[in-house]
């Protein structure tokens, strides 16, 4: 065991110490926590700077509660029509009775106006109106835009920061087999020690990686203001992207760990890991489908297949309700599945990696002891 | 000790490597491995080290099957260097003393005994590949050495060295050999071997056709007599097994075995004996005969 933690150990600082990891953590981590932020920016309240000449400031702010009004007075209406031309302000009203405005108005401005004079004009006739009360008989769906959003980042990050390790994995084994340091660590280390000691110690950095893109992401989204619009069970979204992201990454680099040992040169690593690629590129897909349509069958079928499950499953927590056996069922089965590519993988990296030259074949690799 | 047993090896395409290698190397013995290219040496030193697996044969140490926690005993330089490019010098050697078993301080006091030994002190933050091959070198043979080891095995260990670092790592491997560490190397450099070691195997095509010290060599070898003679008559050899050359006004004459006291009566009859004396064979006489 202390074998394998010496491994990790040793992968572990060597990858903090790049300059690729410090500068792709920061980038990734300033463009999620600006992708949370954004929302303040592009968004908003609806923010109006309204002109008078005359009159009374008609009753906006009861009809939009969440709008931003600011009323100007002007003196005459010359001072008024330089104010909207400098669009100084939006519109003016001109003595309760005509609005000048620069061109088209606003449509919701003038929906707005419309209103808030006709009320006005019928508080003054001493008639008050009841305003009519909205009552919503289907699913809840306050919180469906910030869900497919949460989950459209949440599938690029899983892409993103699986593929990242994993690449890292399957070019760290074929830097040792490539230049033959292999043959000095197996004399002192089992090829389980080293194959496994890699994939813990780059899944640890992986990890960390992650959790400060996410930690930036939340950060981002409480500046703004978004929070608030978080559904409920937040916390729990993180945490099962954490834990899911694991999974994907131990079936994933174990795969990719075993097709690398294939190979002796980096040119190679791309074509042996092909049919990993398709795996992923696939469960990618599947993912990015299911953060749109959460609960289609294929997305949720495929959210209990390892590995399609390691990405589907946690977009559909995030873009849905998921019932708490189905995330432990779906679990389950990806803990078995990374058992068996662990297995298997190490078999394959043993037989393989001291087999220096050409690239091999699974097959004749599994038939030979 | 360490032995090898009747060792054979194909490889794929009927390639034989090895057919039947056996030799021993006793505690505290230098064992020079030399041959030709692709005679068997680096796949012999592969096979001991377990990179290879051999079709046939065994290894021994101590009388038993050599194990796993054994072999970790060990310290290899393979023939194709291998090192972490990008890792620094003195945090590389550190890592495979760990990965040997010592704890952190034990291989920190190893280090930077070797690497002042090895004329590498000046380098040890440097990044491996920052070196040039021959300080990649030291770095490999500390990598070797770092874990104290209990037998050394080295392919081509002075290839590449200046003569100082040669001498400096002839120096560190006959203080392990007196240690009683059973060290093997080979080697293309004749007379460093026969410089350095106490026994010698030569290997042709996959065999060992001759094992021993350097004076069992020279022993088995026929003894042969050289003679020269100045102003000597002309014929004066016709009656004798040898081979006559002329130097100027002198005649060398080589003689295999036969009645030595009966040669240099005749050749003081025929004129002024200069010479006359046992031939030893040096290493690279022996190992042309022995490859021939």
């Amino acid at each position: 065991m202390s074998g394998l933690w010496l491994v990790a150990k040793r992968e572990i600082s060597t990858q903090v110490r790049t300059r690729a990891f410090v500068i792709s953590l920061v980038i990734s981590a300033v463009l999620v926590g600006g992708i949370a932020f954004a929302p303040k920016l592009f968004g908003g309240p609806d923010e109006y700077n309204l002109g008078r000449v005359g009159g009374q400031e008609l009753p906006l702010q009861s009809l939009a509660p969440d709008a931003k009004i600011t009323w100007k007075a002007f003196p005459d209406e010359k001072a008024a029509t330089a104010a909207v031309l400098d669009g100084d302000v939006d519109v003016a009203v001109v003595d309760s009775a005509r609005v000048l405005t620069n061109g088209e108005i606003d449509s919701e401005l003038g929906l707005l106006l419309q209103s808030a004079n006709r009320e006005a004009q019928i508080g003054a006739a001493g008639v008050t109106v009841t305003p009519l009360q909205m009552q919503s008989v289907g699913a809840d769906t306050r919180y469906e835009g910030a869900r497919r959003g949460i989950s459209t980042v949440l599938v690029l990050l899983l892409f993103f920061m699986i593929i990242g390790s994993v690449m890292i994995v399957a070019m760290g084994v074929v830097e040792e087999k490539g230049s033959r340091i292999v043959e000095i660590l197996l004399i002192s280390v089992r090829p389980w020690q080293l194959l496994g000691g890699k994939i813990f110690g780059l899944g640890v950095v992986g990890f960390i990686n992650l959790a400060v893109v996410l930690a930036a992401g939340l950060t981002g989204a409480f500046l703004s203001g978004f929070s608030a619009d978080f559904p409920p069970g937040m916390a729990g979204i993180v945490v099962s992207a954490l834990l899911w992201w694991v999974l994907g990454y131990a079936f994933f680099a174990a795969l990719a760990g075993s097709l690398a040992s294939l190979v002796s040169r980096q040119e190679e690593v791309g074509n042996v890991l092909q049919p990993m690629m398709l795996l992923f590129m696939i469960s990618y897909g599947v993912s990015f489908f299911a953060s749109a349509s959460p609960d289609h069958p294929v997305a949720e079928i495929l959210s209990f297949v390892p590995p399609f499950s390691s990405m589907v499953m946690p977009v559909r927590v995030a873009a849905s309700e998921v019932a708490l056996w189905e995330i432990l069922l779906s679990g389950a089965l990806m803990v078995v599945a990374v058992a068996a590519v662990l297995m298997m993988g190490g078999r394959i990296y043993e037989r393989a990696v001291l087999r220096t030259g050409k690239r091999l074949k699974i097959t004749e690799v599994l038939r030979t002891k | 000790m360490l032995e090898i047993r009747g060792l054979r090896k194909t490889f794929g395409a009927g390639k034989v490597a090895l057919d039947g290698v056996s030799f021993a190397v006793p505690a505290g013995q230098m064992f020079g491995f030399v041959g030709a290219n692709g005679a068997g040496k680096t796949t012999t030193m592969r096979i001991v080290m377990k990179v290879l697996t051999a079709d046939e044969g065994e290894v021994l140490w101590n009388g038993r099957p050599l194990t796993f926690t054994e072999r970790r005993t060990f310290g290899y330089m393979p023939e194709e260097r291998g090192l972490y490019q990008k890792m620094r010098v003195g945090e590389q050697i550190d890592y495979f003393g760990r990965l040997h078993g010592m704890d952190a301080a034990a291989v920190v006091k190893a280090r930077e005994a070797l690497v002042e030994r090895l004329g590498l002190a000046a380098r040890v933050g440097d990044a491996v590949e920052s070196l040039s091959l021959g300080n990649q070198q030291r770095v490999q043979l500390a990598v070797a050495l770092i874990h104290d080891p209990e037998l050394l095995i080295l392919d081509e260990p002075f290839s590449g060295l200046d003569p100082i670092a040669v001498d400096a790592l002839a120096e560190v491997l006959h203080e392990r050999a007196r240690g009683g560490v059973p060290v093997i190397f080979s080697s293309h450099q004749l007379e460093l071997v026969e410089r350095l070691c106490d026994a010698v195997g030569i290997v042709s095509a996959g065999r060992m056709v001759a094992s021993g010290t350097v004076d069992e060599l020279r022993d088995a070898e026929a003894r042969r007599l050289r003679v020269v003679v100045r102003d000597a008559k002309p014929g004066w050899a016709d009656g004798l097994a040898g081979e006559l050359s002329k130097d100027g006004d002198r005649d060398v004459l080589t003689v295999a075995g036969g009645d030595d006291q009966a040669v240099l009566r005749k050749a003081a009859e025929a004129g002024h004996v200069e010479f006359f004396g046992v031939e030893r064979p040096t290493l690279v006489e022996i190992f042309r005969e022995a490859v021939a």
